[in-house]
C-alpha cells in the first residue's frame, strides 16, 4: 500500500518532467520467438516516455494461438533530475498448432498520439526436436557469457584467425543485456593487446536480439585492426562495465548481496505484480574472451611498385589536360577503390619514368563505412613532360591480396596525349641529384619511393623551438604598441585638461565681462574709467569670440577683424581705444566732470552691437 | 585619428621587432633565403663537407657532420631536412622523421621535408597520431600566426578603448577575439602536434602499462611512429599514444621534436 501511495506521489510530481520529454515510443517483442505446441511464450509490449493514458488492446486475436492480457507493470528512471517512465503490458501466448505465425501490428492510442507496434512471427513446432532443428542460425560463441541465468554478456568477433601484417581486419565487439534489464550508464569498451592498432570504435548500434530463447538488447561497436608484426597475439579480452536498473527485490523476502552472474533478477515476484516496486541500480561487469591471431610475414617476391597496401582494390586513373607545351604541369587522378589498409597505400607510379618530372602526389581518402577499411582513394599526380610524348604511361599499383595470397599489380590504361614545344626542359624538381643517385638504403626490400634532393644552402639560421609567444621578442615587440597606448592616452588626458582650461578661461572671462558691462551701463563713472572699461570690455568680448587671443592683446584693429566691423564702427572702436590711452597715459580726465550722456550711450551701443 | 590608421600603424609595430630580428619562424618565408644571418664559419664549412659527403655516399660521416652543426645551436629548416635525408639512406627511419619533423617545425612551408616526411613514413611503416578534431580546424595557421592575431585585437581593443571610451562593447568583443585566438595559438602547441611530440627512434619499442620493462605491452611502436610525452620520469616517459591509449615508453627510445 504504501509503496502505491508512493509512486502515486513521484508521478504526480514527475507529470511537468513528462509534458516537455521525448515523444512516446513503442516497442513489442516476444520472449521467444521458436516455442512448440503447448509451450507458452510472453508478449511484452513496452511503451517509452508516457505522459498521459494509455489504453492498451485488451484483445489480440491470431488463429492458432490464444493469447491473454496478463498485466502491466511501470517503470520509472531519474537520471539528471529527469523523471522517464515506461509502461510494460504483458501478454501469454500459448500455441495451438505448429506453423509460422505473424501477430499483426496492434494500434494503441497514448494521449492524442496513436502508435503501432511492428509486426512479430512466431514459429510454432510440432515437438521440442522440431523446434530445436528450426532455431536461430546464430552459431554459439565460444567466448559468450550469456548463460541460462545471464544478465549480460560480452563477445569479441574476428573473422580471422590468421593473417598477414599491414593487414585490415574488421572486428565486432558486441555488450549484450537482458531486455528486461536496463542499461542506465556504460561507456564505450575498450579492445586491449598489443602487436597491432586498433582504430577508433564507432557508435554501437543497439539491436535487440533473441539468444537462446532469452531476449537481449545488444550492442554492437564496430572498428578494425591491423597487425604490425609478425607473430601470435592475443587480441582482447573485452572487459566492460555498465550499470543497469533491474527491479528492487520484495522488500518481504529476506535479501542476500545480488549476484547477476548467479541469479536470475527476474524471477522476482515484482514481475508478476503489477506495480510492484521500483528499479535499483547496480554495476556489472562482463568480459569477453580474448581472440588469437596469428600474424604472418608478406611473402617474398613482392613487386616493385609494391608499397604496402593489403587488401583487394581497382584502379581507375585519367590525366588532364590533354594537349600540353612541354614542362606543362599535367594532373593525373588515380583512384584506387576497393577494401584493405588505405593509411598504408601509396600512390601508383608511373611504369615509364622516362621523359617526364614527378612532383610529391597528394591524397584524399573517402570511407564507404564506419570504420574506413573500405572506400575511394584518390591520388592527384602532377608530372610535367620533358620531351615530346605521345602519351601518359600506364600507372601501376601493387598491392598484396590476402585472400588469394599473392601479389596484384593494377595497370592503368596508357593515356593518350599531345605535347608541343620544341626544346626539352631543364628538370624542375631534381630527384636525381647525387645524394638522391646513391645506393638504396639497406634493408630496403621493395623498390622504394625516393626522397627529394639535398639542399645545398643552410637557409636561415634560428636558434630557438620555442613558440613565437614564448620568446622574448614577442614580448619586446608589445612594448611598441605599449608605448604606443600609453602615448595615446597621455594625449587624450591633455586634450581633457586642456578643455577644461579653456572652458575655465572662458567662464572667468564671461563673469567679467558681464560686470564691467553692468556697471558701464549703472554707473556714473569718470570719464577715464569709463573708456578704461569700455574697452577692456572690447578685448574681453574679442577673446571670447577668438579663443587663441589674449584679451590685453587686442587693440582696435584688432577687435574691427574679429568682428568684421564696417568702416564707421572700426572708425569708432579707433576713438574708443584712442579715448581710452589717453585718459590712460595723460592723465586727463581724472576725477574732471562725468562723461556726456550720448558718448556714453554711443560707445554702450557701440560695445553692444558686438556679438 | 583614423582607425584604419592606427591599426596599420599597431601592425606595422607588431611585425617590426621580430622582423628584424629574423626571430619569425612561422612565416611562408623561403628555405632558399638568402638574408642569412653572418655564422660561423666553421659551420659553414662542416655543413658543406656533409653535403659532400652525403653526395659521396657517406652518409654515416655526413650524420656526424650534420650532427655536429646542430650541435653548435645554429639550427636551420635545411640542416635538419639534410639530416633526415642522411639517416633515410642510411636506414634509420625514426631519426629521418624526427629531423623531417624538426625540419617543418622550423619552416611549415618546406615542401621537400613535407614529402620526405611521407615516404619515411610510409617505409617505416610507422603509427601517426591522428590530430583531434579542433586541432584540425586550427590547422590553417601556425601557433605564431594566432599569437599575433590575438595582440593586434588586443591592442586594437585597447586603443580603441582610448579613443572611443563610451563603446566599451567593441573593446570587449576584440578582448574576447584576442583570448580566442590565445587559446587557439596555446591549443596548438600544447596539441597533438605541439611541443610534447616525440618520435620512437629505437627498433621495437614498446609502450607498457608501468615503468618496467617486464610490465604488459599496450602497444608496439615501430621506429617512427608518433607519441606525446605527457610526463617524465627517470627513464621513462608517460606517452599518448596512436591507438587513443597511454603508456610508458622508454626515455630512450623517444626523441621530443622540439630541440
Amino acid at each position: 500500500m504504501f509503496r502505491q501511495v508512493l509512486f502515486s506521489v513521484l508521478l504526480a510530481s514527475a507529470t511537468a518532467q513528462f509534458a516537455r520529454g521525448d515523444s512516446p515510443k513503442i516497442t513489442a517483442v516476444l520472449t521467444s520467438s521458436d516455442v512448440v505446441v503447448g509451450e507458452t511464450v510472453q508478449l511484452q509490449i513496452q511503451i517509452d516516455n508516457v505522459g498521459t493514458s494509455v489504453k492498451p488492446p485488451s484483445e489480440i486475436d491470431v488463429p492458432g494461438l490464444q493469447i491473454h492480457y496478463t498485466g502491466e507493470s511501470t517503470q520509472m528512471t531519474m537520471r539528471n533530475f529527469a523523471i522517464s517512465s515506461s509502461i510494460n503490458y504483458s501478454y501469454t501466448i500459448l500455441p495451438e498448432k505448429s506453423g509460422i505465425y505473424k501477430i499483426p501490428p496492434q494500434s494503441i492510442r497514448v494521449g492524442k498520439d496513436t502508435l503501432q507496434t511492428p509486426v512479430l512471427t512466431l514459429r510454432v513446432a510440432d515437438s521440442p526436436r522440431a523446434a530445436a532443428g528450426t532455431g536461430s542460425n546464430r552459431a554459439p560463441s565460444a567466448n559468450t557469457q550469456a548463460g541460462e541465468d545471464k544478465i549480460a554478456f560480452a563477445e569479441l568477433l574476428v573473422p580471422k584467425k590468421t593473417a598477414y601484417v599491414g593487414e585490415i581486419i574488421p572486428v565486432v565487439v558486441r555488450i549484450g543485456f537482458n531486455s528486461r534489464a536496463r542499461v542506465a550508464e556504460m561507456a564505450p569498451p575498450q579492445l586491449s593487446g598489443q602487436g597491432f592498432t586498433v582504430q577508433k570504435l564507432g557508435e554501437g548500434e543497439r539491436n535487440l536480439e533473441n539468444i537462446d530463447g532469452r531476449s537481449y538488447v545488444v550492442f554492437n561497436y564496430k572498428t578494425a585492426i591491423s597487425a604490425a608484426r609478425v607473430g601470435k597475439f592475443q587480441i582482447g579480452p573485452v572487459e566492460q562495465k555498465a550499470n543497469i536498473l533491474v527491479p528492487r527485490r520484495s522488500s518481504g523476502a529476506r535479501r542476500k548481496p545480488f549476484d547477476p552472474f548467479t541469479e536470475d533478477p527476474f524471477s522476482d515476484p515484482f514481475f508478476t505484480l503489477p506495480f510492484g516496486g521500483l528499479m535499483e541500480q547496480h554495476e556489472i561487469g562482463v568480459k569477453s574472451d580474448p581472440v588469437s591471431l596469428e600474424v604472418k610475414a608478406l611473402p617474398g617476391g613482392a613487386p616493385p611498385t609494391f608499397s604496402g597496401a593489403v587488401g583487394s582494390f581497382s584502379m581507375t586513373a585519367e590525366a588532364n589536360p590533354k594537349r600540353v607545351q612541354i614542362g606543362d604541369p599535367i594532373t593525373i587522378k588515380a583512384a584506387i577503390s576497393g577494401r584493405g589498409n588505405f593509411d598504408r597505400m601509396n600512390a601508383p607510379e608511373l611504369s615509364d619514368e622516362r621523359g617526364w618530372h614527378k612532383y610529391p602526389p597528394s591524397s584524399n581518402f573517402k570511407q564507404d563505412d564506419d570504420v574506413g577499411i573500405s572506400g575511394t582513394k584518390t591520388f592527384e599526380l602532377v608530372v610535367s613532360p620533358n620531351e615530346k610524348l605521345t602519351n601518359v604511361p600506364p600507372l601501376a599499383f601493387s598491392y598484396f591480396d590476402p585472400v588469394k595470397e599473392k601479389y596484384v599489380t593494377l595497370p592503368s590504361e596508357a593515356m593518350p596525349l599531345i605535347v608541343e614545344g620544341n626544346a626539352p626542359a631543364a628538370p624542375a624538381i631534381a630527384g636525381t641529384t647525387p645524394g638522391a643517385s646513391a645506393p638504396p638504403a639497406p634493408g630496403g626490400q621493395q623498390k622504394a619511393q625516393d626522397i627529394l634532393h639535398q639542399i645545398n644552402e643552410r637557409g636561415k639560421i634560428i636558434s630557438s623551438f620555442a613558440p613565437f609567444y614564448a620568446r622574448k621578442e614577442f614580448w619586446l615587440a608589445q612594448l611598441l604598441p605599449l608605448a604606443f597606448a600609453l602615448g595615446l592616452m597621455g594625449w587624450k588626458v591633455q586634450n581633457v585638461r586642456a578643455s577644461n582650461r579653456a572652458a575655465l578661461r572662458a567662464a572667468q572671462l564671461q563673469h567679467e565681462r558681464d560686470a564691467l558691462l553692468r556697471k558701464l551701463r549703472r554707473d556714473q563713472l569718470a570719464p577715464r574709467e569709463y573708456f578704461s572699461d569700455a574697452s577692456r570690455l572690447v578685448q574681453l568680448k574679442t577673446a571670447l569670440k577668438q579663443t587663441n587671443i589674449e584679451p590685453a592683446t587686442v587693440d582696435a584693429e584688432t577687435a574691427a577683424r574679429v568682428f568684421d566691423l564696417n568702416a564707421e564702427q572700426s572708425e569708432r572702436m579707433r576713438r574708443l581705444f584712442a579715448t581710452s590711452d589717453e585718459f590712460r597715459y595723460s592723465g586727463a580726465g581724472n576725477g574732471e566732470g562725468a562723461l556726456s550722456s550720448h558718448g556714453q550711450r554711443e560707445t554702450l551701443e557701440l560695445i553692444e552691437s558686438l556679438p | 585619428m583614423k582607425l584604419s590608421a592606427l591599426f596599420q600603424i599597431l601592425v606595422l609595430l607588431l611585425f617590426a621587432l621580430p622582423g628584424a630580428k629574423g626571430a619569425s619562424n612561422d612565416g611562408p618565408s623561403s628555405p632558399r633565403d638568402e638574408s642569412v644571418r653572418p655564422a660561423d664559419r666553421s659551420d659553414d664549412d662542416l655543413f658543406a663537407k656533409a653535403n659532400t659527403e652525403f653526395a659521396a655516399g657517406d652518409f654515416k660521416a655526413a650524420i656526424a657532420d650534420y650532427q655536429a652543426v646542430v650541435g653548435s645551436g645554429d639550427w636551420s629548416a635545411n640542416l635538419f631536412y639534410d639530416l633526415g635525408n642522411a639517416y633515410f639512406r642510411h636506414g634509420d627511419f625514426g631519426r629521418a622523421i624526427l629531423n623531417y619533423d624538426r625540419a617543418l617545425r622550423l619552416d611549415q612551408h618546406h615542401p621537400e621535408a613535407d614529402a620526405n616526411l611521407r615516404i619515411a613514413h610510409d617505409q617505416a611503416h610507422s603509427l601517426e597520431l591522428a590530430p583531434s578534431t579542433l586541432d584540425r580546424y586550427l590547422n590553417f595557421g601556425t601557433a605564431g600566426f594566432f599569437a599575433i592575431v590575438a595582440a593586434i585585437f588586443f591592442w586594437l581593443a585597447i586603443i580603441f578603448l582610448i579613443l572611443r571610451p563610451g563603446r566599451v562593447l567593441w573593446a570587449i568583443v576584440g578582448m574576447f577575439l584576442a583570448a580566442i585566438c590565445g587559446f587557439a595559438a596555446y591549443r596548438l602547441e600544447n596539441g597533438t602536434h605541439g611541443q610534447g611530440l616525440a618520435i620512437v627512434t629505437a627498433e621495437n619499442a614498446e609502450a607498457r602499462v608501468a615503468t618496467v620493462d617486464s610490465a604488459r605491452s599496450v602497444l608496439a611502436l615501430p621506429a617512427g611512429s608518433e607519441v606525446v610525452i605527457l610526463q617524465e620520469r627517470g627513464d621513462w616517459n608517460y606517452a599518448a599514444l596512436p591507438n587513443d591509449q597511454r603508456g610508458w615508453v622508454s626515455a630512450s627510445a623517444v626523441e621530443k621534436v622540439q630541440l
